[in-house]
């Protein structure tokens, strides 16, 4: 780095404590500094796309995104249920225009890593410095048999990206009649969003208990023995909707033959190894992967699925200069179980790191700590709802998973000699926690 | 010799640039529910940007030794040291206070001047922008939010640790919490 530069970070860094922003003035803006391009737009892309124009106004950065709004994939659920206007959970580029990324409406075909160059469909070509891929996943339909794209499109939406398929969900349960059935199959974990499936379940209950369809089922067929939050889960069920025998929930483990294998739509019917399972309402969600861009460039060399990358930078073990963040990537404390959860919150602690080690690294300062958060809510009632939190950190370059500074909302108070039940305000607040977490992640990418 | 001088002052600015960038990339955690620069957009969510630094450190800290009981900032505290705690309470602290005056009917307003004159004022101030030393500025705070929060100090459920402050909001009649959490909501200053 130049040492007018470096005074320039320095100014800009006394001007921090006062203004709060940490950009290279704009005399320095005027020179590009590094190359940046981001993409794909989601919570991830549009995060890193914009803290690296916050850290420094140097830096040119592009977002290629091939749609004109974002969706977003959290309180989703609560579209399905007919309790939200899909409206609130769309944002536009605007917002990362104005702080100057350039957003380019465009498909990414082809990444040449030796070159750096990224091809579009439209023909156009973008060299990088760094190239930062948030592709979200990709759909693995033949992993249950009769299952396929054209069907997801429209009898048998996952809607697991959040968007049509949410809406023509959000149809089918409203048309659903008394005493149906909904199921929902979930697929080998992990997959995106740890406890959707569930809360769905919920919302979908929710949904039968006000609408006058109160002999309806929401059936979990789960290629899983355990999920996400699910003392939380089962306790609201039961106390809210029934669960288990008699109950409106009902979810089959993996263990006991719920790994739904094969689907035929026209009567729609699960098969699992053993059953089958007939519903009004067939919502499964297909196995996934990394999205197809990050997997063509062989980046997916975690079960040849997910994109391995480094700790203290999120840079793909595989491919300099590329770094992979959101639901594509593996990261976390893998050996204990701790992996980093697929969600928004988890993509954006991500994002914010990288932007943090490549401004970093365009001004030859040394790496900054890393560290990465989760706040994840699940809306299962009008007044009920609770979370997980996650906190990892970086030591001797492995990722390490803070216990304290992690875990649910307390399943019941007291002891465990003698539990107590939550009040429930507690359930409450975290309602009205998931909505001003909702405008605020939605604002911090993307505004 | 200058340029001896030159790097060891390049060298210790670089680290103090490291250093900064350190507690940037901490301070970036909260803003996911807290807003760029402490400013929250979601009314249940408090702005925290400005807020004096007494009172984020020893807020953070109630919930880090349980002394204090929250939904959530309970358990996401308790991973920072009290460092990183000190640290991120002089960040916000130093931050500017953006309130956000949300509008609110002249009717609901003139309750709530009469609530807070009664009950918050000798701590709070009339606008909630010039408060005692240990309490929050409260002017275009989210309404939402601090309705929320005097729920909770009126919930037998719900640990809550200032004394005072419980007192009074237990005392308050149910359909005044809105009415004060409103009138300070609407103020600009």
């Amino acid at each position: 780095m130049h040492a007018i530069d470096r005074r320039g970070f320095i100014k800009a860094l006394a001007a921090a404590s006062t203004a709060s922003i940490l950009s290279i003035p704009g005399a320095h803006a005027a020179k590009t500094k590094a190359r940046v391009v981001v993409v794909g737009g989601g919570y991830g892309g549009a995060t890193a796309a914009k803290y690296l124009r916050l850290l420094d106004a140097g830096i040119d950065v592009t977002l290629i995104e091939r749609e004109a709004v974002y969706t977003s994939c959290p309180l989703s659920n609560e579209v399905i249920a007919g309790d939200r206007n899909i409206k609130t959970l769309q944002v536009g580029y605007k917002g990362l225009q104005k702080r100057g990324v350039k957003v380019v409406r465009d498909e990414v075909t082809q990444i040449d890593p030796v070159k750096k160059t990224v091809a579009t469909a439209s023909g156009k070509s973008f060299g990088y410095d760094a190239l930062v891929l948030s592709p979200g996943v990709d759909f693995n339909y033949d992993a249950v048999a009769g299952l396929s794209e054209a069907l997801a499109r429209t009898t048998l939406p996952h809607a697991w990206k959040a968007g049509p398929q949410t809406l023509i969900l959000q149809q089918q349960l409203a048309a659903m009649p008394d005493g149906g059935t909904f199921i929902i199959a979930v697929p080998p974990g992990p997959f995106r969003c740890p406890p959707g499936p569930y809360e769905r379940a919920a919302q979908v209950a929710l949904h039968c208990k006000h609408h006058g369809k109160k002999k309806a089922k929401v059936l979990i067929l789960d290629a899983n023995d355990s999920f996400s939050k699910k003392p939380l889960f089962e306790q609201a069920w039961k106390e809210l909707y029934g669960y288990g025998e008699g109950g409106m929930i009902e979810w089959v483990s993996g263990s006991n033959d719920g790994k739904v294998e094969r689907v035929d739509a026209q009567s729609r019917t699960c098969y699992t190894g053993f059953g089958e399972h007939q519903g009004d309402v067939v919502n499964i969600i297909p196995p996934h992967h990394a999205g197809k861009i990050a997997k063509d460039l062989g980046l997916a060399t975690f079960k040849d699925k997910w994109c391995e990358v480094k700790p203290a930078s999120m840079e793909s073990t595989k491919e300099k200069d590329i770094y992979v963040i959101g639901d594509a990537c593996v990261g976390g404390e893998l050996a204990s179980n701790n992996a980093f959860p697929k969600s928004a919150h988890m993509a954006m602690s991500q994002a914010k790191v990288v932007a943090a080690s490549l401004v970093a690294k365009f001004n030859a300062l040394p790496a900054p700590q890393a560290i990465y958060t989760n706040t994840c809510y699940s809306v299962v009632a009008h007044d009920w709802g609770f979370s997980v939190v996650h906190l990892y950190r970086v030591r001797d370059g492995q990722w390490v998973y803070i216990k304290e500074g992690s875990g649910i909302s307390p399943v019941t108070f007291g002891t465990p000699q003698k539990p107590e039940p939550v009040p429930r305000i507690y359930r409450k607040l975290e309602v009205e926690y998931a909505d001003g977490w909702l405008r605020n992640v939605l604002a911090d990418a993307f505004a | 010799m200058r340029k001896g001088v030159l790097a060891v002052a390049l060298f210790w600015f670089s680290g103090a640039a490291t250093a900064a960038l350190d507690i940037e990339v901490l301070a970036r955690t909260c803003n996911n529910c807290h807003g760029v620069s402490g400013v929250s957009v979601g009314q249940s969510m408090p702005s925290i940007g400005g807020l004096p630094r007494e009172y984020l450190k020893t807020v953070m800290k109630q919930w880090k030794y349980d002394e204090r009981g929250a939904a959530t900032m309970n358990r996401i505290v308790k991973g920072f040291s009290d460092d990183e705690i000190d640290a991120l309470a002089v960040y916000f602290s130093k931050k500017r206070w953006v309130p956000v005056p949300q509008g609110v009917g002249a009717k609901l307003l003139a309750r709530g001047k009469g609530v807070i004159s009664e009950n918050c004022e000798d701590c709070h101030g009339l606008t909630g922008s010039d408060p005692d030393e240990d309490a929050p500025k409260i002017n275009g705070q989210w309404a939402k939010y601090m309705q929320l929060e005097l729920e909770k100090y009126r919930d037998d459920g719900f640990l809550m640790p200032h004394r005072k402050m419980k007192r009074t909001a237990r005392k308050m009649n149910p359909a005044d919490v809105p009415a004060a959490a409103h009138y300070y909501g609407a103020q600009r200053k």
